[in-house]
């Protein structure tokens, strides 16, 4: 600051006693310079540039379930769903065959293991409280209503003939209790009636896609989806056009290096799990990157194999980490 | 007027008589600097003899190269490696590509050439493959019973640019085009083939490019329909069509293989090619395991890129960071990250057998005190590669223990 102040004065006084005209235009250049930075500035504060990710520090992890004496360790859960009527989580714990309940609190309830179960890897819910679950070992879907203790596959009808096997990936539901299946090795999505009836196909016009890995429906009808091999991120409107794409392997700015699972919050904000950056990176509806949250690593939040996410309407964050799930908020 | 002509005569003799004498005093000058140099080394005068002489050389212009009084580079050269050759070599003309051939990359181009003269075309030290085969082993390339006409003349270059190009292998042109610039669609040509026409196929895909102890240098492990000519077991016959589309055509023989998808963590994605099995795997023949399209490493780097860069950045990697299935399943696996026994993987097959009994102990009662999950060797280890000796995740005397024992 004082050096300033001593650069002005020093000006001034050459422009008060030397009226040579190469030390004039020096002192003009000098005034220029100072009066671009000032423009730079205004501009700079007018239309902001993101210029390096910031990392959200104000979330903080409030949860860690690892599995304990009672429900024993988690083994490669996979899947996650919290229940905002019955305040219940409900994870997928796939290696561990069954299905596990906590409360609000995260403290255990119960847990649903049946022959019908055996891989469970995605799981949602629709209105009625039953719940729809994708079993890989299986590669079906399974139908469960646990008031008339039913568990059995879904009946997928009418579904157009692929080039390839059909074999589902992960699962969403819309609010009509749509489910939307991600069909693996043809590269679409299918929308089916929750009584597994074909409605249609969404396919991805895009050169540089290579297969869904995750799928999400928002409040809109407006889907969202990650292609981890590609590392995009596709927004799709409830009539099934795309309307963005955004992301590509990368390590710069804006940028996915293997995007493996994505969620929206309350604000239409996108949530995409960047597995090998260790982080979740946010973007607005266009791609723009808002924030980051999490870095890499083991400790408690840090992500270290980050494969699963889901916001619930409290804004809490739950991710699938390895063995364990780290539950965000802000 | 006429003054004016008398004017351009006088400047253009002026100008005429002033230019020679520059060039007089230049060549002289220059000459006089090569006589200068061969003073003190006069086996240089020798390096002209040769059939081939660097053209600053055969004009004495030693100063091209060298500086005569002062240089942070050896040999006084004013310029280190390759940026000294880019001065004459424009870089933009068949040196830079996709894929660079490392002595350029690294600007080595002593590697292959000579400097100052040779008696083998564009000054190469060795002639032909001679000069391939100082770096690139000749065991690997042409040990078999079968080699290619080209390679045994050790013609390299009549596939593979030395400096530069945007194709994998170095190759002058994409894979399906190559070969077709000597071998034409003759009926010898079709009956070798059963008849199919294969004419703009990846011929790479079946035949080793170099040697094979197979006739007609075909790949090392055969398809068995492929070997017992049983074309029609996948194909229409006379077509190149396949009976049926997509992986179910495979399934129908390897009735298990869809058991190793059916897993938590699964390899079902189309990825880049439209039929699935063929992603990794070639239908006709292979000279990897597991018949598949190419080497291993290539096979799994064409999707995940970011683990080749990750991998090519670090410092230390583990010996077999190339052979993936070593330790991954491909198909599916119930464990993380594809491994093919879980947190055991490390100790299968007698690679680090007494891992966990003399070191420091691990497994499930074992817990970090940060992540409270069960630790196993990647806890301070990270097999894909580290900036740290013993791909350790953090410096081993300062930092490694500290995450878990605080002082």
């Amino acid at each position: 600051m004082s050096s300033n102040v001593s650069g002005a004065k020093v000006m001034i006084r050459k422009i008060n006693t030397n009226d040579n005209g190469q030390q004039a235009s020096y002192i003009s250049w000098k005034v220029f310079s100072y009066i671009q930075l000032l423009i730079l500035f205004v501009l700079y504060f007018l239309f902001p540039v993101q210029l390096y990710s910031k990392e959200k520090a104000e979330i903080k992890v409030v949860a860690v379930i690892s599995g304990d004496e009672i429900v024993g360790k988690l083994n490669k859960p996979s899947g996650l769903f919290f229940d905002e009527i019955r305040k219940r989580l409900y994870v997928a714990d796939s290696g561990n065959n069954r299905l596990i309940s906590f409360d609000s609190e995260f403290k255990y309830l119960n847990e649903l293991s049946h022959e019908e179960l055996i891989l469970p890897t995605s799981i949602v819910r629709n209105k009625e409280g039953h719940f729809f679950i994708l079993d890989n070992g299986k590669a079906d879907i399974i139908f469960i209503d646990l008031e008339k203790k039913v568990v059995e596959p879904l009946s997928l009808t009418g579904i157009p003939p692929g080039k390839e096997k059909f074999v589902p990936g992960r699962i969403a539901i819309d609010k009509a209790n749509r489910l939307y299946i991600i069909d693996k090795l043809n590269k679409r999505l299918l929308i089916v009636e929750q009584t597994g009836k074909f409605v249609r196909e969404i396919t991805v016009k895009d050169k540089n896609f290579l297969g869904l890995t995750d799928v999400r429906v928002d409040n809109n009808g407006d889907i969202y989806a990650v292609d981890a091999v590609s590392g995009s991120v596709y927004v799709f409107d409830n009539k099934g056009e795309m309307v963005s794409r955004f992301g590509g392997r990368a390590s710069s700015i804006g940028t996915l290096r293997f995007p493996v699972s994505l969620a929206i919050d309350k604000n239409g904000l996108i949530y995409v799990v960047d597995q090998h950056a260790g982080k979740v990176s946010v973007f607005d509806k266009k791609g723009s990157l808002q924030y980051t949250i999490a870095k890499p690593g083991v400790k408690e939040g840090e992500l270290s194999n980050p494969s699963y996410i889901f916001i619930d309407r409290e804004g809490r964050i739950y991710l699938i980490d390895g063995n364990r799930i780290q539950v965000f908020k802000e | 007027m006429k003054f004016f002509s008398y004017a351009l005569g006088i400047i253009i003799c002026f100008v005429v008589i002033v230019g020679f004498e520059e060039t007089s005093i230049y060549a002289k000058s220059k000459v006089d600097t090569f006589a200068l140099c061969l003073e003190c080394h006069p086996k240089t005068k020798d390096l002209t003899m040769k059939g081939r002489v660097h053209q600053p050389l055969k004009e004495g212009k030693c100063t091209e190269c060298h500086n005569p009084h002062v240089s942070k580079h050896p040999t006084l050269l004013s310029d280190i490696g390759g940026e000294l050759c880019y001065n004459c070599h424009d870089r933009k003309k068949g040196f830079i590509g996709i894929v660079v051939h490392r002595p350029v990359e690294e600007g080595n181009c002593l590697v292959c050439h000579n400097a100052h003269s040779s008696d083998i075309k564009a000054l190469l030290k060795k002639a032909g493959g001679d000069g391939c085969f100082s770096c690139h082993p000749k065991e690997g390339i042409i040990a078999k019973k079968n080699i290619h006409p080209e390679v045994r003349k050790g013609n390299c270059s009549s596939c593979h640019n030395p400096h530069a190009s945007d194709r994998e292998g170095l190759l002058n042109k994409d894979r399906r085009s190559l070969c077709a610039g000597c071998h034409t669609e003759t009926v010898a040509f079709a009956n070798m083939h059963m008849g199919y026409k294969v004419g703009g196929s990846d011929c790479l895909g079946c035949h080793s490019p170099h040697s094979s102890n197979r006739k007609g240098i075909l790949k090392a492990s055969l398809h068995k329909p492929f070997e017992e000519n049983k074309c029609s077991s996948c194909h229409v016959a006379g077509s190149t069509a396949v009976v049926r589309t997509g992986m179910s055509l495979c399934v129908d023989c390897h009735k298990t293989s869809m058991e190793g998808f059916n897993k938590i963590s699964n390899h079902l994605i189309l990825g880049k090619n439209d039929s699935f099995c063929n992603s990794c795997h070639n239908p006709h023949a292979s000279d990897e395991r597991y018949l598949l399209k190419d080497k291993e490493k290539r096979v799994c780097y064409e999707c995940h890129t970011d683990t080749k860069d990750y991998v090519a950045k670090s410092a230390h990697k583990h010996p077999k960071i190339g052979e993936c299935l070593d330790c991954h399943v491909a198909h599916g696996s119930n464990a993380l990250f594809f491994l093919s026994k879980g947190s055991n993987t490390c100790s299968q097959e007698k690679c680090h057998e007494t891992q966990g009994t003399f070191t420091h102990p691990i497994g499930e009662k074992i817990i970090d005190p940060r992540s409270k999950v069960a630790m196993d060797c990647s806890t301070c280890h990270n097999p894909m590669g580290s900036p740290e000796s013993s791909i350790l995740r953090f410096e081993k005397d300062k930092e490694l223990c500290v995450q878990c024992h605080q002082m």
